[in-house]
């Protein structure tokens, strides 16, 4: 890519989030016509609040991935924050607040010790959040007793329950919540200083440490930020159910990767914006949605699924070829 | 950041040929040296809580355990050093595990055949792993993470259901519960090692992994060098799949799943670099060893098994960080 070429309005970037917001159309067409009121307003509706529990996650997930990193720790801090948030509320709503403060807070320090391991012990980031989601693991199944403990079966508070089920304007509020973020995330990543300080870290650590940005410090944040957002999602996922469960959050390591990949970000790191993560949070919900549909099985699911990320990578998500 | 080594080499002084060994090969040092102490922890609780020595029993199982993961490890290893990581490691071990459950049922000369053949499927889901990295030019953990889920559906679909029985003899061979057959398995392991490192491809691999565009230009094929290396580590956690269906007599196609976690974590205990060029397979199996030990040692130390994960992050992280510490050290010293 040379500077001095004009760049087209559509540049590789914008098309790649182009192309993943135009699967996710060509899906729910698919869809439409396997089952017909697949695509209908309330359809839509119910695969966009599952599709909001991946974009969440796929937030912080876009966080890390733009520096080059990764957060491996997500199935376990969601799970915890999922469980957390049941047994600090015990389904009061006059405990709601400083609950979700607790919780959320908790996903942050989580995310903040990865992020001080990566940037200041110089730890790969593969094996930190790894050994990361093993501590969460051992804490959360400890402390719950293996969910035995008596507040583990307690209920997400009706407001937080409410949150995910009602609707406001016609949307569920949790969609609601979930613009708000793409709002906000792509705000601070294309409109300021810390925005601007990600991709340049992103793009050359070493460049933006001599250049007297402090990378360590906009690491920690940025995995801070990434645990923020899984600890949202297991709150989400409470008030979506109703009750937390052991291994809720397993899903969402694979679906956000794939979501943020399949939306254009760079896996190195530099490139990238949210909107295509939520691009490909929506594709993948529809692509499952769609294989429910087919009546296919497990398996089948597991492989197509596969056989589909790696058709829509080599489609657009090839490297520059250097040789 | 830590200088290349070669380059250190040549601007200090020349120190004995041991001390050369030893911080060329740190990491080895190090693994072993984790892994005596694991051994001690181990037969100090043994004693405590047993009253008595750990015997031949304890040796089998613990050897007959270790070996799917010290292969995992090792195809791991193939792929780390790279500078790629291979996600679908525990696809194929459900894969080969379950294809083993089925076929692995009739005579002495059948059951070879369809070893051999168990091998050959490890080698085409590393080729598959191998062309879209090299040719196709995709990220080897996006790559990887596809195959995976392809491997883990395929798996699922030859054996629904665990079972399936493995001839007598093959157990025998593989994982004799009896005698602590495998530790055979441990030399073979070191000196195919050595041997590899030798030839061209292992030579070629390294080279790739530490500067791919100079390996380029000394007339090294990066995609010939990177489809063989993901083939080996196909064939590697073939041999894992075939290990594991071994020890357990019996066939599953959902226990290989951990494997792609673990292996990480027993390459990078056994001192290899993720990022790539730095490492070897003997650290490696001695990372699967102590992996496995740790957890022999948090049940007879009596934790909760609730929190063995828990313990298992912690050590992790704490060997990673002593690693690095050491390893600043000694080569500072130089």
């Amino acid at each position: 890519m040379s500077a001095s070429q004009k760049q087209p309005f559509l540049n590789k970037e914008r098309r790649r989030i182009l192309y993943a917001f135009l699967a996710g159309i060509v899906l729910f067409i698919v869809g439409e016509m396997v089952r017909p009121g697949f695509a209908s307003p309330s359809g839509i509706r119910a695969i966009l609040v599952v599709a909001s529990f991946v974009g969440i996650v796929a937030a912080g997930q876009t966080f890390v991935i733009l520096i080059g990193g990764i957060d491996l720790s997500v199935p376990w801090v969601l799970n915890a924050g999922a469980i957390l948030m049941v047994t600090s509320s015990l389904g009061h709503d006059a405990r709601a607040i400083p609950a979700l403060a607790l919780t959320l807070g908790m996903g942050a320090a989580v995310g903040a010790l990865n992020g001080a391991g990566v940037a200041l012990l110089g730890i790969p980031a593969v094996v930190m959040t790894l050994a990361m989601n093993g501590i969460m693991q051992g804490l959360t199944l400890g402390l719950s007793g293996g969910m035995t403990c008596t507040s583990c079966g307690a209920y997400a508070p009706p407001v937080v329950q409410a949150a995910v089920h009602q609707s406001f304007l016609g949307l569920p509020i949790v969609l609601w919540i979930w613009i708000a973020i793409i709002i906000v995330v792509s705000f601070l990543l294309a409109m300021t200083r810390f925005g601007r300080m990600t991709y340049t870290v992103g793009n050359n650590a070493r460049a933006s440490h001599l250049a007297g940005i402090h990378v360590s410090g906009v690491t920690i944040v940025l995995y801070a930020l990434s645990g923020f957002f899984s600890a949202l999602a297991g709150i989400m996922l409470v008030g979506f159910g109703g009750q937390a469960a052991l291994g809720m959050g397993d899903p969402y390591l694979f679906q956000s990767i794939a979501a943020v990949v399949i939306g254009g970000v760079y896996i190195l790191g530099g490139r990238g914006h949210y909107l295509g993560s939520v691009a490909g949070a929506i594709s993948l919900t529809v692509l499952v949605s769609v294989l429910l549909a087919f009546n296919m099985p497990d398996y089948g699911r597991s492989i197509v699924y596969g056989i589909v990320i790696l058709a829509l990578l080599l489609l657009y998500g090839r490297e520059e070829d250097s040789a | 950041m830590p200088l290349p080594e070669t380059i250190l080499a040549a601007s200090g002084p020349r120190r004995s040929r041991l001390s050369h060994a030893l911080t060329q090969n740190i990491g080895l040092a190090l693994v072993v040296a984790l892994l005596i102490a694991c051994v001690i922890l181990y037969c100090v609780l043994y004693i405590v809580t047993q009253h008595r020595l750990p015997g031949g029993f304890e040796l089998t199982s613990t050897l007959n355990n270790t070996m799917p993961l010290a292969f995992a490890a090792l195809a791991q290893t193939l792929v780390v050093l790279t500078r790629g990581i291979d996600l679908s490691v525990g696809g194929v071990i459900d894969l080969t595990n379950a294809v083993a459950a089925l076929t692995l049922m009739g005579g002495p000369v059948s059951t070879t055949l369809w070893t051999i053949a168990i091998l050959g499927i490890g080698a085409l889901c590393g080729l598959l792993n191998g062309v879209l990295v090299a040719i196709g030019r995709l990220q080897p953990i996006l790559v990887t993470l596809s195959t995976l889920s392809i491997f883990q559906g395929i798996a699922i679909r030859i054996l629904p259901q665990p079972g399936g029985a493995m001839p007598p003899g093959f157990t025998g061979v593989l994982a004799n519960p009896n005698v602590p057959l495998s530790l055979i398995y441990i030399p073979i392991i070191g000196i195919l090692w050595a041997i590899f490192r030798r030839t061209p491809l292992g030579v070629a691999v390294f080279a790739i992994g530490n500067d791919a565009m100079a390996a380029s230009s000394h007339g090294i094929s990066v995609k010939r060098t990177t489809i063989l290396a993901y083939m080996l580590g196909g064939v590697a956690s073939a041999c894992a799949g075939l290990f594991l269906a071994a020890n357990a007599t019996a066939g599953d196609a959902t226990t290989g799943d951990t494997y792609t976690l673990t292996s990480i974590v027993a390459a990078v205990l056994g001192g290899v670099s993720l990022f790539g060029g730095r490492g070897s397979g003997l650290g490696a199996l001695f990372g699967a060893f102590v992996t496995v030990m740790v957890v022999n040692i948090l049940f007879f130390a009596h934790i909760d098994p609730l929190y063995q994960t828990f313990y298992e992050g912690l050590f992790l992280l704490a060997a990673v960080i002593a690693a690095n510490v050491i390893g600043q050290i000694v080569r500072r010293r130089r």
